[in-house]
């Protein structure tokens, strides 16, 4: 499903990542650990086209991301969920809105938006607050929405960035279920995390990243 | 359709969002099409003015004085046969004093003295339509100049070219101001779209990386370009409207006995269609302007 071979990103001359290589099958649940500054959104940058490649190869499903067009990034980013640390969402839009634009972008009838965008609202429990703007929201709700927002459109790989962050124990909990639940689905997810909770609560593969380099991969097929 | 509608929708929020700018981008392409506007008005109504004048042209031709009547008859069967002569009319030695006395009749005392009748007979000639021009009009009559029993051909051919130049200028000033004005303007959109595309540049990167392609992320700012254009141009037609009422208004009395207040009209349904089609135009091509940098900048 991802392949990453001997990855190499630079910020300004300072590696950001050395040499990064990875294998990760279809169906997979892996957490990316490492603190602050290890390389793990760099990685996940790295796999949805956000920064480009400076050394080595990408492929995804196949497909090998340095060498994408411009023009073809949009149709790799709809095959994923991205699951951001600052939750990206539009301020000026409505909960459901921002939710509908995955779908909006990829031209869905109106009808099949409204029953998709309500399930991804329902699965992470903020249906209720579909017509609210995200600065009424608690951090908590709004990392939902970015949640729902991320696995609206099915994507078969699910991508998230300090999910759990500034999150007590028991909404990270939920959370934490909330993505198990959408990988018992089939969906391919890499969570990037520095919380011990989550890597217990999971119990699955674990990489660990360390000033850019991949230093253990642990219970790989769990 | 269901994108169509996204499009438009965004437009209108960028354009409520951003008043100030849009008041600014609005105005300067009402008052760029206002000026060019007021050089049109005027082209148009004085082509017109010269079209009128040169249909009614007449051509005098008077013949030579002692000429018999079989070489008046030639010389109007010659005309007659010219391809450009619509309509001739013959006025004789007797019916010209005839009309001189009823014309001036304080004046007709002036003639007294001069013995016989010394008033030429002629024939007064309205030219055909593809004769009416200026240089076609000069060509025929120094045709007709060499013509057996011609005195002298005789027609108001200053004053038309004096119109027709003047024309010609307003032509070339509506084209020049036009021009130079039409850029100002083009200018103003794309920066009106660029500074709503720096406010809303997070929402840009946000819909790139849930997947949204690049024609996604313009269209609804060309829109916006296209709306503020055709503002623009309403905004310039209202201002054209007013001022054209007004200068009517001062012109008054005055200006209906020399006979000016029917010689003016205000645009046409057509023309005034073409110019919130320009108006849409330039907008549009100001917010491909910006939108072109929003490409470059990353993909």
């Amino acid at each position: 499903m991802i392949q990453i071979f001997h990855v190499t990103k630079y910020y300004e001359r300072r590696p950001a990542l050395t040499d990064v290589n990875l294998q990760i099958e279809k169906g997979e649940f892996v957490l990316l650990m490492g603190p602050s500054g290890a390389g793990k959104t760099t990685l996940l940058k790295l796999l949805y086209c956000a920064t480009p490649l400076d050394e080595g190869q990408i492929l995804i499903q196949g497909r090998n991301v340095a060498r994408l067009k411009p023009s073809a990034v949009p149709y790799l980013r709809r095959t994923m969920g991205v699951v951001f640390q600052d939750f990206k969402l539009l301020p000026k839009k409505s909960v459901y809105d921002n939710v509908a634009l995955p779908l909006l972008v990829q031209g869905l009838p109106a009808f099949e938006t409204r029953r998709k965008v309500m399930e991804a609202l329902k699965a992470v429990g903020v249906d209720h607050r579909k017509e609210s703007r995200p600065a009424m929201l608690s951090a908590g709700e709004q990392q939902r929405v970015c949640i729902a927002r991320s696995i609206v459109n099915s994507p078969i790989i699910l991508l998230a960035d300090e999910p759990t962050g500034n999150m007590d124990a028991e909404l990270a909990r939920e959370i934490v279920e909330l993505f198990k639940t959408i990988n018992a689905r089939g969906t391919t997810v890499l969570v990037a995390t520095h919380n011990r909770q989550v890597i217990e609560q999971v119990g699955r593969r674990v990489v660990t990243l360390d000033q850019g380099k991949v230093v253990s991969d642990e219970g790989k097929g769990l | 359709m269901k994108r169509l509608i996204h499009f438009v929708r965004e437009a209108v929020a960028n354009i409520r969002l951003n008043r100030t700018t849009t008041l600014i981008a609005v105005a300067t392409t009402a008052f760029t099409l206002a000026c060019f506007g007021v050089f049109l008005l005027l082209y148009l109504n004085l082509r017109s003015m010269a079209t009128s004048l040169q249909s009614d042209l007449k051509v005098v031709v008077y013949v030579k004085d002692g000429t018999p009547p079989p070489g008046v008859s030639d010389l109007q069967a010659l005309l007659k046969a010219d391809p450009g002569v619509q309509a001739l009319a013959y006025v004789s030695k007797e019916q010209a004093l005839a009309d001189f006395r009823a014309q001036f009749p304080e004046e007709s005392h002036l003639l007294q003295g001069l013995g016989d009748n010394p008033l030429p007979a002629s024939f007064i000639i309205t030219l055909a339509p593809a004769y009416r021009s200026p240089d076609a009009v000069r060509r025929w009559a120094d045709r007709l100049k060499s013509a057996p029993g011609v005195e002298q051909v005789q027609y108001s051919r200053d004053w038309i070219d004096n119109l027709n130049t003047i024309v010609g200028y307003l032509e070339l000033a509506a084209v020049g101001i036009g021009t130079v004005l039409s850029a100002a303007s083009v200018t103003i959109i794309a920066s009106t779209i660029r500074l709503t595309l720096f406010a809303r540049r997070d929402e840009i990167e946000i819909m790139r990386l849930i997947g949204a392609t690049g024609s996604f992320i313009k269209i609804p700012y060309l829109i916006e370009g296209a709306m503020l254009g055709v503002m623009g141009g309403a905004v310039s037609l209202a201002m054209l409207r007013g001022g054209f009422e007004l200068f009517n208004a001062r012109l008054g009395m005055p200006g209906r006995f020399l006979g000016i207040d029917s010689g003016f009209h205000f645009f046409s349904g057509q023309v005034a269609a073409m110019i919130l089609v320009a108006g849409l135009l330039l907008g549009f091509v100001g917010s491909v302007v910006s939108v072109l940098d929003l490409g470059r900048a990353k993909s």
